[in-house]
Formats: structure tokens, C-alpha cells, sequence
């Protein structure tokens, strides 16, 4: 009996040799715009706008980040060689437009080595014709890792995250692939539907009846199950419209003048002033589960760009954790960019 | 939804002593599976006497909830789909197939935004002209504004004048190509679109032509009733109108084109109709709009796909560059 519980004392590793397994297993992600605050599996990242702020833009390139490999026939990618899951609530995806920007990334980032290596005009068309094929075969290898499904509607939805635990065993035993990313676009789809499909009277008191709280409890229940047996970040995207002072909605909005969160250095934000631009529409269920939450909405600035690209530059604020910083960003084919 | 009882008939594994179980936690229905939690129910299953049963009824429902949802699909073949599948039709209006880079695209829907009579129906009719030549279109109007004459006469512009009766039969052939209903309510739509749906259902995969072209001119008029202030009922209703558009134009590879009118925004200008929850609906939304002294017709990208802006119109450079999202177009040109 002694030697059991003394067998219980004996260390299997140091603080540091955790940290170091833990970290390399699990790394800390920093995706532009979000570069501010690290995020890793676990966490739930909200990304709140109006309508046209490139919230799924964002999404997209978290995902080709995510599916490209580190290193590939010695370029560096600087991905992370996982797959990535897309829900499309929205239904919108564009999937031309997806492997226009993988294609962008790869031939950037295969580009940006070849020129460290100082090659002449001529030399570098030569190794691009040369590179097609293995871009190829490197876009292909990419695709594969994009895993999408679009739902018309929640019961959809419902079943998609159900049977996912099961999806994604079958995927790690035949392809030997871990899922790092789980991207909805976007969690509020079905609010209107959900909240006028009511509550008609159910015959039988213990049966729950499918409206929003049930449905939306139900998502998070399933979607933190998931993230215990397989550890993944979840990133979505929820559309608002943001108050301003000529609204004249009846009901009384929390709002707060984006003039006086422009000025970064402003001392003003207080406990009091947790106001948050926008309307929370989604229930508390949800809410409590989302662990970041950053807000975006496009300017009427431009950058120009050239003589034809005028690029839109956009605004990005963490709420939670609530960082008292704007950033600016624009977004071109090669990725977002930050501006400040 | 499903009642358990019901489903004993395909699946005997769903028997009494399993629904009575699935009663007693609430469950009636395939659908009251979605909302509960399955591992809990798994383990009162355990401490029941007939655990094995019951575990193997609550994995023939997961399987039947693995049935009723989309398949999974990678972008590969995603991209297989898009590319053999959803081409684009172009409208016959040079400004707009320019703005839109070729035209409409099939599996999407693109909203055509406009005050009155800034050319959004004669856009349609002459859309529907010249998808019309190779595939069926179906037109629902809600005001009556369809004209077969209009159409004729855009068919007519195009053809080489060569014998009378070739162009008769030409037009003919064209014309019944062209379904035109008339709703004047949305649940009248839901049923046209319901039979739409069954239809397309057994004509996909069969040669022949193929309804490529969906015109609702215009969804306004039979939303904007519905939307109260107060009432969920009407943002509802417009939103499964929208996803049923959007399931049809996808699955069975159709080009949506709806129009929608505008209304008093903000600071005097006009904005689209029905609200900000509409704007998740359509993929692409071009804005229409006429200067009436001048009779110069314009079109400005107010979303599209490939553009990362949400502003209308910008200064224009000359319409001789896609990159531009504003430029002058010709209704009837």
C-alpha cells in the first residue's frame, strides 16, 4: 500500500517540460487583424459587425492559415497543417473566391522565398512555370483540409453538430488529420425563424419546445462536448447593426458615439461605460460561452491603392477583453493588412 | 417532424420499450432529439434493465440524424461543383454584366435595388430574354409588370432578319421557355416555390432544358406588408423566403434575381427596403437609379463577393475597368 501512494508522488514531468509539450501541440494563434491577443484551442472568438464589415473575409484567411503546411518542399508557408471546419449558416460562401485567395497566398508566399534568393526577372518567371505544379499539388493538398457544410436551418444545424464527434473520429483514423478550426458564419442566421417558431401549446409537460433559448442552449451544450474530445478554436461571426444617434427604433439601445472611442488615448472608459455599440440579440446561453469578442465595421476611407484598387479600410475593437485600442486594417487578395 | 411511433414501421429497432424510455425524458419526435443532450440520455439508458436495447435505439436515431443535415464536402470538391455547375449568365446590359464581372451568377442570389422606374424590371425582362434562349426561366411577378412584347422585341433586336416564319418560330421557341405566374401574397410564393422545388427534384439529371433563371419582381411588395415594428412573424417569413431561394438556387443551380425597392433613409438619401436583417440574404445587390433630367441611367455595387467594400457608389473612373463599382448602363440599350 505504501509504494502505491508513493507511486502517486513520482513526477512525470517538470512545469517547463509541460509547457513546452503543451505549447508546441497547442500553439497560440496570431491572425491579422487579431494579432492583439493570443488565442489557442479552446477559445471562442465572436467576430461582431454590421453587414459588408469583412467578418467572413476574416474567417477565410483564419482557415487558409490554418490549412496551409508550415514548410512544403522547403518553402515556408508559415501555416499550420490542419484541417479547418466551415459551417455556412449564412449559405453565402463563395468557393471561387476561397481558392482565389488560397492561390494568392501560395504564390506569395512561394514568391517571397524565391525572391530572398535574388533572382533576376527573368529567373523568377522561370522558377514560377516551374513551381505551377507543385503549387498545384500543394492547392489540392490545401483543399482537402477545407471541410464545409451549409444549413438551411436549425434543425440542420442541430444534426450537423451531432453527428460531428463522430465525423471527425473517422476523419483522424482514415486521413490521419486533426481539425484546428471550427468556423460558423453566422451564429445569428436563424434568430428571426427560431424566435417566430413558437410555442405551441405541447401536449405533454416534460417535452421541451423549440424556440430560441432551447435551440441556442442546445448548440453550446454541443458544441462545448466537442471541444473537450477534440480541442479546436472556434471563430464566428454575428451580424448587427450598429446604433447610431438617428436611430429610430422603438426599442431603447445601449449605444455609445464610435467619436468618442476614436481617440485611442482617451481615459473615459469606465465601468459605466460598458455600453456596448450594438444590440445583443443573442440569448445568454451563447453569450457566456464566447470567450473574445472583437468588433468590425468598414469606414468610408480608402486607401488607394493604385490607380484602379481602391481598397476599404476597416475598424477593429476588441470588446472582450476589452482593449481601449482601434486598429485599422484593409483587406487585399493576399490577406488583411494592418494599417495602425 | 417524425414521431418515434412512426418510424418503428422502417426501424424496428425503435420499439416500445425504447420509445417509452425516450417518453419518460420528454422525447416524442426525431426533432425532440436535436434539443436534448444525447450523452445524458445514453447514460440513463445505462442504469436502465434493458440498457443494450435502448443504446442501440438512440444510435439508430443518430443515424437518422445523420440523414438530415447536408453532406460534408471539401473544397476540392467544392470547387468541382462550382466549376461545372454554376457558370454565369450574362444580362445582355453591358454596365451591369461589367459591374458584376460576366453577369449572374447561377447558385446565388443577386438583388437588383431601385426607386421606381429606374429600370429594374426592364433588367429582368431582358435578363430573362436572354437566358431564355437556352433554358427555362421562371418569372413570379407581383405587379403585373411582365411584358411579353417588351421581350419579343429584345429577342427581336438580336436575331438576324432572315425569313418571317424562322423568326415566328424562333420566338416561340424562346417565349415558352418563359413561365410567368402572378403572386400577390408570400404564401402564395412558398406554394409556387414549394411546387418549384418538387419539379426540380425530378427534372435534375434529365437532359433537355433546364430551368436556369428565377425572377421574383418584385420581393418587396410581398415582404414589406409583413414587416410590422413589433412582429417577429414577418422578419421570419422573409428570412426562410430567403434561405428557401437560396437552397433552391444552390441545390438545383439556379440564378436568383430579385428585386426590391427603396425607401426614405437616413439624411434624405434612399436606401434598400426591408431592413437590416434582408442584407444577409443576398450575395450580390446592385443599386439602379435614374437622374431624370438627364435620362442618364446608373448602377453602383452596394455588395458582391468579390469586393471587401460595403459603400455604394464611388467617384467613377470610366466603366472601362471591373474594379469599378459605379458606371452607366442602358436599360434598353
Amino acid at each position: 500500500m505504501g509504494s502505491h501512494a508513493k507511486a502517486w508522488l513520482v513526477e512525470d514531468e517538470s512545469a517547463r517540460e509541460m509547457l513546452d509539450r503543451v505549447l508546441t501541440e497547442r500553439p497560440f494563434l496570431l491572425l491579422p487583424p487579431l494579432h492583439r491577443v493570443p488565442l489557442r484551442v479552446g477559445n471562442v472568438v465572436e467576430l461582431v459587425g454590421p453587414s459588408s464589415s469583412s467578418k467572413t473575409h476574416i474567417l477565410i484567411q483564419a482557415a487558409i492559415t490554418c490549412i496551409l503546411p508550415k514548410l512544403w518542399k522547403g518553402v515556408s508557408y508559415g501555416g499550420l497543417g490542419h484541417s479547418a471546419m466551415f459551417i455556412d449558416l449564412d449559405c453565402r460562401f463563395d468557393v471561387l473566391r476561397f481558392s482565389e485567395l488560397l492561390n494568392h497566398r501560395i504564390m506569395e508566399a512561394a514568391n517571397g522565398s524565391s525572391s530572398k534568393v535574388g533572382c533576376h526577372q527573368k529567373d523568377s518567371e522561370a522558377q514560377f512555370e516551374r513551381m505551377k505544379p507543385y503549387n498545384e499539388e500543394l492547392f489540392a493538398l490545401c483543399m482537402k483540409r477545407f471541410l464545409y457544410i451549409r444549413c438551411y436551418d436549425s434543425s440542420e444545424f442541430l444534426a450537423t453538430l451531432k453527428t460531428l464527434h463522430y465525423r471527425l473520429q473517422k476523419e483522424r483514423e482514415v486521413h490521419g488529420v486533426n481539425v484546428h478550426l471550427l468556423l460558423i458564419d453566422s451564429i445569428g442566421a436563424f434568430h428571426w425563424v427560431d424566435r417566430g417558431s413558437s410555442s405551441f401549446p405541447l401536449e405533454y409537460d416534460n417535452r421541451k419546445s423549440w424556440h430560441l433559448q432551447n435551440v441556442s442552449e442546445a448548440v453550446v451544450q454541443e458544441i462545448r462536448r466537442l471541444l473537450l474530445v477534440h480541442p479546436m478554436l472556434v471563430m464566428a461571426t454575428k451580424a448587427v447593426v450598429l446604433g447610431n444617434k438617428y436611430s429610430t427604433n422603438e426599442l431603447t439601445w445601449n449605444y455609445r458615439k464610435w467619436s468618442a472611442v476614436d481617440n485611442p488615448y482617451s481615459r473615459n472608459i469606465t465601468s459605466s461605460d460598458q455600453q456596448l455599440p450594438y444590440r445583443e440579440y443573442m440569448p445568454a446561453a451563447w453569450q457566456s460561452f464566447v470567450t473574445h469578442r472583437i468588433l468590425v465595421r468598414a469606414t468610408d476611407d480608402d486607401l488607394v491603392n493604385g490607380e484602379h484598387q481602391n481598397n476599404s479600410i476597416y475598424l477593429l475593437k476588441w470588446l472582450l477583453p476589452p482593449l481601449n485600442s482601434l486598429d485599422k486594417f484593409t483587406v487585399r487578395d493576399t490577406g488583411v493588412f494592418i494599417l495602425s | 417532424m417524425a414521431r418515434l411511433a412512426n418510424l418503428e414501421t422502417e426501424y424496428p429497432v425503435l420499439d416500445s420499450t425504447v420509445r417509452n424510455f425516450c417518453a419518460s425524458h420528454g422525447i416524442f419526435s426525431v426533432e425532440d432529439f436535436l434539443i436534448h443532450d444525447l450523452y445524458m440520455l445514453a447514460a440513463f439508458a445505462e442504469q436502465n434493465n434493458s440498457s443494450e436495447r435502448l443504446k442501440e435505439g438512440i444510435a439508430q436515431v443518430l443515424s437518422i440524424i445523420d440523414d438530415m443535415h447536408q453532406p460534408w464536402l471539401n473544397g476540392m470538391e467544392l470547387l468541382e461543383d462550382a466549376k461545372r455547375n454554376k457558370h454565369v449568365f450574362p444580362t445582355g446590359i453591358q454596365g451591369i454584366d461589367l459591374l458584376l464581372g460576366g453577369g449572374i451568377r447561377v447558385g446565388q442570389l443577386t438583388e437588383l435595388v431601385g426607386p421606381s422606374s429606374s429600370g429594374k424590371t426592364q433588367v429582368c425582362l431582358r435578363t430573362a430574354s436572354n437566358v431564355a434562349r437556352n433554358h427555362m426561366v421562371l418569372y413570379l411577378d407581383t405587379g403585373n409588370s411582365f411584358s411579353p412584347q417588351r421581350i419579343a422585341y429584345f429577342l427581336g433586336k438580336t436575331i438576324n432578319p432572315s425569313s418571317a416564319q424562322a423568326k415566328n418560330q424562333f420566338l416561340q421557341k424562346v417565349m415558352s421557355n418563359i413561365s410567368c405566374h402572378s403572386v400577390f401574397d408570400i404564401f402564395a410564393m412558398f406554394d409556387v416555390l414549394h411546387q418549384l422545388e418538387s419539379y426540380l427534384r425530378c427534372q435534375d439529371g434529365r437532359g433537355g432544358c433546364q430551368m436556369r433563371l428565377l425572377i421574383v419582381d418584385s420581393i418587396s411588395s410581398l415582404i414589406s406588408p409583413l414587416l410590422g415594428s413589433s412582429s417577429t412573424q414577418g422578419r421570419a417569413l422573409m428570412t426562410s423566403t430567403g434561405y428557401l431561394l437560396k437552397k433552391l438556387a444552390h441545390q438545383h443551380n439556379l440564378a436568383v434575381l430579385i428585386i426590391n425597392h427603396t425607401v426614405g433613409g437616413e439624411g434624405g438619401y434612399s436606401k434598400p427596403a426591408l431592413g437590416d436583417s434582408w442584407k444577409c440574404i443576398p450575395h450580390s445587390r446592385l443599386f439602379l437609379s435614374c437622374d431624370r433630367g438627364s435620362n442618364n441611367y446608373n448602377v453602383s455595387i452596394l455588395r458582391h463577393p468579390s469586393m471587401a467594400s460595403g459603400k455604394a457608389a464611388r467617384p467613377s473612373c470610366r466603366g472601362d475597368t471591373v474594379s469599378s463599382s459605379h458606371g452607366p448602363y442602358q436599360p434598353s440599350g
